[in-house]
């Protein structure tokens, strides 16, 4: 890893800096970063609003790019709600209603588990690696960290609202800020990390705030707590059965 | 001489006497006249309003999307999904498609998907279309807003209603995401640029309907060459019979042939429903009509009674008196109708161009009506009117008649 950075680093110095590719290698290393090639998260999300708040602890897991498995441990009446996703499919169980529900095309807009995040923003996590243009547009060095802008225009037929994103990252892949611009070239919400902490053997963004501008006193923090990455999973976390029978 | 007057009068001269009777009182008569013509007016000219209403809420109802007769696979109506579709017309369905009841025909892609913009998203009907065979069976290029129709099944545009830019906050040219599943229900999405938005009589329609080029939606939703239904329009919508016949004996096995009377239900109990209202409407009138009717001819018939003792005395019938009654109030009706439908078709032919009616459009929206009335005169309802107010008319006179002919003469003559 430390080498791709130094041939990022060589060729973002060079002057073919814009070059799309090497851009979208930036990206994709951010990713693959914060996945890893398998991951395993203790993690707590915090849902604000004006007048309540409220906190849920889950354990996720992942692997490559795009399998995923979110489980919620508390709340209690929470406990078990969990999410698998396979690419740009998703399942959630309920141990309530002890039922698997494939949330369909319809329901991909509506916030997940009533976060600032919509289910598309969880199962598509991944996909600006390629269904967008990257060009680097700015490079800024401050506390002995070099921070890359990216502006990512989505491909025509991209399934992608946006006007452009604009990626902040940091040197060691750290993704900074996210944003989300819409078409009339208005930003309307962006993921900011305020905290970067060691964790599992490298700089991960422990603290990860995502709201709309509109509404500033409405956001949604994701604190990690700890994460293992390259472990070994079980082949079989990452389906309909272990989503409804924890076996971990 | 006396023996003449014992028999019947003859015709002509009943006739005569009904007729000056009538013109005796000729303020009384004239007043009548114009109730009666005012009451004929508004029976045939507010029908015609009502047709015209009606017309147009179902031409443009079936007109733009469900076409006459529909072919579906037969399970599509319970569950429309993409897994309800139908193969692309065969060879056999093609021959029954250009037969002549058929005035235009078209397949078409149409599945439930969500639409979503920077600002918000919502559940819409996906309509992959070919734009030729929409224009065949009535979409019309002028109800386009802004922007353009798709320009073939290959388009990769979309083409929403106004509504609809409005509820997304989006604008002609932007990208918006079209979301629906394929046949293995994974999520099928892609991105669209908005070329083309279009208005409709109703903002429900505007917000439902969203327009792909079929070949495009086909490839989004990887459905090959399916479609999920086909819709025809003949050249009268109250006569489907024949064009459902031909369709049915050619149609695809595991489909069904429906026509817009069960497809669209509540616009076909509107029809009915209509058709009974417009008799309903003429026989209100009718009833407020016969009070001033009735009135004025026991008016008469009270101001006569001296009179009709006279003749009585001179020999005269009961039953000619009774006649004589009826004719004058079948004079009177016949002249009043005479001067109502006049009125009415002259005030009908006059609004030929339509009634603008743009100040209340929101209220006839609730019931699907544009902001345009054009009057649709029909021959039944102009005869309907017609023969109600002759049959009901002379009934209504059957009263004051008979009480006439009832008097005794010497009562009648020293009556004061």
């Amino acid at each position: 890893m430390r080498s791709l950075y130094l041939i990022l680093l060589s060729l973002v110095t060079s002057s073919a800096f814009s070059a799309d590719s090497s851009v979208r290698e930036l990206v994709k290393a951010a990713m693959d970063h914060w996945r890893g090639l398998t991951s395993a998260t203790q993690i707590s999300m915090t849902i604000h609003r004006s007048d309540w708040e409220r906190k849920m602890t889950m354990h996720a897991w992942s692997k490559g790019a795009k399998l995923s498995l979110v489980r919620v441990v508390e709340p209690k009446k929470d406990a078990g709600n969990g999410t698998l996703l396979n690419d740009n499919n998703m399942w959630t169980y309920s141990p309530k209603i002890n039922r698997i529900i494939k949330v369909p095309s319809s329901m991909m807009s509506q916030n997940w588990m009533g976060s600032d995040f919509s289910n598309k923003d969880i199962a598509k996590s991944t996909d600006i690696i390629d269904q967008y243009e990257h060009e680097l547009t700015g490079q800024e060095e401050t506390e002995g960290h070099v921070f890359y802008t990216i502006t990512s225009i989505p491909h025509e037929d991209a399934a992608v609202v946006w006007g452009k994103e604009v990626l902040t990252i940091r040197d060691d892949f750290v993704l900074m800020e996210q944003q989300f611009w819409d078409q009339d070239g208005e930003l309307v919400k962006s993921m900011k990390t305020l905290q970067v902490k060691e964790m599992g053997g490298r700089a991960v963004a422990s603290i990860m705030r995502m709201g709309k501008l509109e509404t500033p006193d409405e956001w949604t923090e994701i604190t990690t707590h700890a994460v293992e990455f390259d472990l070994e999973l079980p082949a079989n976390i990452f389906t309909l059965s272990s989503l409804r029978n924890p076996r971990r | 001489m006396s023996s003449r007057l014992h028999a019947a009068l003859p015709v002509p001269a009943m006739m005569r006497l009904a007729w000056r009777n009538l013109w005796r009182n000729h303020r009384r008569t004239l007043i009548m006249l114009l109730a009666i013509a005012i009451g004929v007016w508004a029976m045939i000219f507010m029908t015609a309003l009502m047709r015209g209403m009606v017309d147009e809420m179902i031409s443009d109802g079936i007109e733009s999307l469900p076409g006459y007769v529909q072919i579906h696979h037969a399970d599509f109506r319970d569950d429309p999904s993409i897994q309800n579709s139908l193969q692309a017309p065969g060879h056999e369905l093609l021959s029954a498609l250009g037969n002549t009841v058929v005035a235009g025909w078209t397949s078409r892609v149409r599945v439930p998907a969500m639409i979503s913009s920077e600002k918000d998203s919502r559940g819409v009907t996906l309509l992959g279309v070919d734009p030729a065979g929409e224009i065949a069976v009535g979409f019309d290029l002028t109800n386009m807003v802004a922007g353009r129709f798709l320009d073939g099944p290959t388009d990769k545009g979309l083409v929403i209603g106004r509504k609809l830019l409005e509820r997304l906050e989006t604008r002609l040219g932007k990208r918006v995401v079209v979301m629906s599943q394929d046949p293995n229900n994974n999520v099928a999405d892609r991105g669209f640029r908005i070329v083309g938005v279009y208005k409709a009589t109703l903002e429900g329609q505007e917000e439902r309907f969203v327009y792909g080029g079929r070949s495009n939606i086909q490839s989004l939703l990887k459905m090959g060459s399916q479609v999920s239904e086909i819709a025809i329009t003949g050249h009268d919508y109250r006569a489907v019979d024949e064009l459902l016949a031909s369709i049915r004996q050619a149609r695809p096995p595991g489909s069904e042939v429906l026509p817009w009377m069960e497809l669209e239900g509540y616009l076909y109990s509107m029809m009915v429903m209509m058709d009974g209202f417009v008799l309903v409407w003429i026989i209100v009138i009718f009833v407020a009509l016969s009070f001033g009717l009735i009135n004025t001819l026991m008016m008469a018939i009270f101001e006569r009674i001296r009179e009709i003792g006279l003749m009585q005395a001179l020999g005269m019938r009961p039953t000619s008196i009774l006649y004589l009654v009826l004719l004058e109030s079948l004079l009177l009706l016949a002249l009043g109708l005479l001067i109502g439908n006049i009125l009415a078709v002259g005030s009908i032919l006059s609004l030929r161009g339509g009634i603008d009616l743009s100040a209340v459009a929101k209220g006839m929206e609730m019931f699907g009506a544009g902001s345009t009335l054009y009057p649709a005169l029909k021959l039944g309802d102009l005869a309907t009117a017609n023969v109600v107010v002759i049959v009901l008319g002379l009934l209504t006179s059957l009263l004051p008649a008979w009480r006439a002919s009832r008097y005794s003469p010497v009562e009648a003559i020293t009556k004061i």
